[in-house]
């Protein structure tokens, strides 16, 4: 794997690999670990779950 | 149907009054107004587990109505939701309230304050949102969202914070809409009647009601401050306006 798939941002939601202005990126609010959220994620209120802490949101 | 919409869903025992307060989606905000200026029902059961540890004691959560939802319920909201009262409307779980202050807290004081804006298009959400702002350093935004604000550097009032804080997503529509435009996380205070579509954090608790909104935009700006090792000194009287 290359190191630019490897710092390609995925949907913590669906795994899709995010592109546009429209996903967001913000830290786990329980954690602080990393999450990335699809355009159509947020739009369809898909749940997310942190990796580390196992916070669901939003 | 279409799947991005979410169907209201209303309590089996109030089916034929359902039908009205369909057609009349506004009818929301006046029930829940209405039960808000009434002298507070201190309901017993708002919570799975009595035990849990507040942020307040869960009477005042109680006598401030943050736990009154609406008639309708959203599936989104249905996991904030305890039950469903004899009267119809829906009961939040205050608990989890309690809970996503503290994370929406803890999720705000990640960020500089100078980069945090505050949304309230909502008449009794506006004091205490401009309250909240200047508590915790933030920008406020109050009254009509200027279209543009977020997205058009030409605009005089153009700024670019780094996350939204919105006391009702249909209310701020705008806002959130200019958000997702730019991929800045939305939190929002969500009722039992709203979709969370476009919000990235929810704080589920009463939207609608003067003291609920005090109580929460109050707890919120004191878990921030506390949460950046400074000292809350602000009162619940601090938020109120004229009560």
């Amino acid at each position: 794997m290359s190191a630019e798939q490897q710092t390609k941002r995925k949907c913590t939601s669906c795994g899709i690999n995010i592109a546009g202005l429209s996903a967001a990126s913000f830290d786990c609010p329980e954690c602080g670990h990393g999450l990335h959220r699809c355009e159509r994620c947020r739009k369809q209120s898909n749940l997310y779950e942190c990796p580390d802490c196992g916070f669901t949101g939003p | 149907m279409n799947e991005n919409e979410e169907e209201l869903e209303e309590p089996d025992a109030q089916s034929a009054q359902a039908t009205e307060t369909d057609a009349q989606p506004e009818n929301a905000d006046a029930v829940a107004e209405q039960a808000d200026e009434q002298e507070p029902v201190l309901d017993e059961d708002v919570m799975p587990d009595d035990e849990a540890d507040l942020l307040i004691p869960v009477e005042e959560y109680l006598a401030a109505g943050v736990h009154i939802g609406t008639q309708q319920k959203t599936k989104s909201m249905e996991r904030f939701i305890h039950r469903v009262r004899t009267d119809g409307l829906y009961v939040l779980d205050v608990s989890q309230t309690d809970s996503r202050i503290r994370t929406a807290a803890r999720f705000i004081a990640n960020y500089q304050p100078e980069q945090i804006l505050v949304a309230s298009s909502r008449q009794y959400g506006r004091f205490p949102a401009e309250k909240f702002a200047t508590a915790v350093g933030a920008r406020a935004r109050t009254g009509r969202f200027i279209p543009g604000t977020l997205t058009n550097p030409k605009y005089d009032g153009y700024i670019e914070p780094d996350v939204v804080v919105v006391t009702d997503p249909i209310g701020d529509a705008q806002a959130v809409k200019e958000a997702i435009t730019v991929g800045i996380p939305v939190v929002a205070m969500c009722d039992s009647n709203n979709t969370t579509g476009n919000v990235d954090l929810v704080v589920p608790t009463n939207n609608k009601g003067r003291r609920a909104l005090s109580v929460v935009y109050w707890l919120l700006a004191n878990e921030v401050i506390d949460n950046r090792g400074g000292e809350p000194t602000y009162a619940l009287e601090d938020f109120e306006e004229g009560m």
